[in-house]
């Protein structure tokens, strides 16, 4: 059975007040996550991520189209959808600032219909595991930024959800406690959860998603593995040079699909390109010459990511 | 259970993290002294067990606009909304679970109330009915309890409730006769106040701390119990209609 379908699904936010427009958030998604992956759905500010977890989690109606979770439909089947899932929105909110972390965890454990002493136990586990335990009978308002998103962690795992919705989830966290996320994360890949992280960080897509979806205006732009994609562009490569001579470099910028060639931390120079077969042109320019270090490399995800989505993606 | 078990909880604990929300408790005191004065001025004696009433009911709305009706407001704004609509414990029994709370909060005034007219002014409240007296305290906060839940579903829809709530107080003490009996105000008042379960309420209060049998007891408190039922009712349907606009519009969250 797969954790996630989405078929075709669109949501469009009527103007509800003078003034405002029609916003369609999302446009004819669909979308496939087999149980125990973790998936990364990248884009931008508005791209339509967060839209579509909320729909997933079954906070928000769609437009049109079905989206199941586990086999269940998030809009007739919501009672079965709920004690399934678990959910991390991302920023400072959607705790209880005058309780402590330990009280709030509690608080969750009872909505997910826990035992009194299950919820102890869990909250407990939960805070050791978010690095939270010298911290938990503190109040929230007195947590860091970082501190409150790792309470959303837990929180979000106190249900003990098959699979989880997470939204940004390391909005704040420095990047110790982003490091510790991944590994988080990639423990409940161990423990066969599904997981679909929503983020606009591109480094952190990479590091733990078996696959990403690349999103924009509502519309799914690709979903690949996130070498995958890099393949997808391989005419974007990249060719990282040193001790070539300045007439060689300007011969090459001139060069058709040739589309940088720029300095890069001091020594180097860095060629791009943006048609198939150029590389092997540079290549063979740059080895005529007697340039002997050349390294050539696939774009990185965040490179991918900005050349699909252009410069939009810059808007974030 | 566990949502209403949770809710109860939840309250209690934001309560004694929250001493503002402890100021029924302070002006019901206040407000004993004030009443207590003015019928003690005009040499009316005889009404100082109303003059004790008063305050309690006037606790009892107060935490039931004031504090119970914006539960969900409080809770979208400091989005924590959606994500206990997407738990599996249903809102309306977590909701009841709060809001029982915040009215054990209001009748703790009775107490409060008692001391303050036994210890400042010596007048003691003479408990002629002590049954009926609980049963009607009883049958009171939960009869407030469903109208707070009607007010919470109610408050989340508009854009600023506080308006409302901060203006609607002295209105509805009026109609629900706390202090003065409905009796004396106009006749046109009188359908309207018999609509509104505390204007019962009061008139079983004052008739269970006087010595006269208190007329059509069981009769009248079935009303206070029937309005309270049909606020639930209104309030149940509403929630589930909020809800359901909610998840349609996106605005569980605010931004």
């Amino acid at each position: 059975m797969e954790a996630v379908e989405v078929e075709e699904v669109t949501r469009v936010f009527e103007p509800r007040r003078r003034g405002s427009t029609r916003v369609v958030a999302l446009d004819s998604v669909s979308l496939t996550i087999p149980t125990g992956e973790i998936h990364g759905l990248l884009g931008p500010n508005g791209a339509g991520k967060t839209t579509l977890v909320k729909i997933l989690s079954t906070v928000l109606l769609p437009t049109s189209g079905r989206a199941r979770v586990l086999g269940h439909d998030v809009v007739d089947e919501t009672q079965a959808v709920r004690p399934l899932i678990g959910i991390v929105f991302g920023g400072e909110r959607g705790l209880y600032w005058r309780l402590t972390g330990r009280q709030n965890l509690e608080y969750w454990g009872a909505l997910y219909k826990l035992s009194s002493r299950q919820t102890k136990a869990r909250a407990r586990e939960l805070l050791e595991r978010v690095g939270l335990a010298d911290k938990a009978d503190q109040r929230v308002e007195e947590y860091s930024r970082g501190m409150k998103q790792r309470l959303h962690l837990a929180r979000g795992l106190m249900g003990d959800g098959r699979v989880l919705f997470l939204d940004e989830p390391t909005t704040g966290m420095d990047p110790l406690a982003a490091r510790e996320f991944r590994t988080l994360i990639g423990e409940l890949r161990g423990e066969g959860r599904t997981i679909l992280l929503a983020t606009h960080d591109m480094a952190e897509a990479e590091a733990v998603c078996d696959r990403v979806t690349l999103i924009d205006r509502g519309k799914i732009i690709a979903t690949e593995s996130p070498r995958t994609l890099g393949h997808l562009l391989t005419r974007f490569q990249r060719i990282d040079v040193e001790g070539a001579p300045e007439a060689v470099l300007e011969e090459i910028r001139t060069m058709d699909g040739v589309t940088n060639v720029a300095a890069v931390d001091g020594a180097g120079v860095r060629i791009e390109v943006d048609a198939e077969g150029v590389t092997q042109l540079v290549l063979e320019r740059l080895v005529a010459a007697g340039v002997t270090s050349v390294r050539t490399g696939l774009p990185s995800l965040e490179e991918v990511y900005v050349q699909l989505i252009g410069e939009r993606g810059m808007e974030l | 259970m566990h949502g209403y078990l949770a809710g109860l909880k939840l309250e209690a604990r934001l309560i004694r993290a929250q001493p503002d929300s402890l100021i029924p408790l302070v002006t019901a005191p206040l407000f004993t002294i004030i009443f207590l004065a003015i019928v003690r001025e005009s040499g009316r004696y005889d009404l100082q067990p109303d003059a004790l009433m008063a305050p309690v009911l006037i606790a009892l709305w107060w935490v039931a606009l004031q504090h119970a009706g914006q539960i969900i407001t409080h809770d979208r704004w400091q989005a924590l909304l959606e994500s206990i609509v997407a738990a599996p414990t249903s809102l309306a029994s977590l909701l009841f679970g709060r809001v029982t709370t915040v009215m054990c909060l209001g009748l703790v005034s009775f107490l409060e109330v008692w001391a303050i007219g036994a210890v400042f002014f010596d007048v003691s409240l003479r408990f002629e009915h002590p049954l009926e007296l609980v049963l009607i305290l009883v049958c009171t906060a939960f009869a407030t309890a469903g109208a707070s839940l009607a007010f919470a579903a109610l408050f989340v829809m508009t854009r600023n409730a506080y308006t409302f709530t901060n203006s609607a107080g002295f209105p509805l003490y009026l109609l629900s006769g706390v202090f003065v009996p409905v009796a004396v105000l106009p006749g046109w008042i009188h359908p309207v106040s018999s609509a509104i379960f505390m204007s019962w309420s009061a008139d079983l209060l004052r008739a269970s701390v006087r010595p006269a049998p208190i007329d059509q007891f069981w009769g009248r408190l079935g009303m206070v119990v029937l309005l309270g039922v049909i606020s639930f009712v209104i309030g149940r349907f509403v929630l589930i209609y909020v809800l359901r606009r909610m998840r349609m519009t996106g605005e569980l969250a605010t931004a």
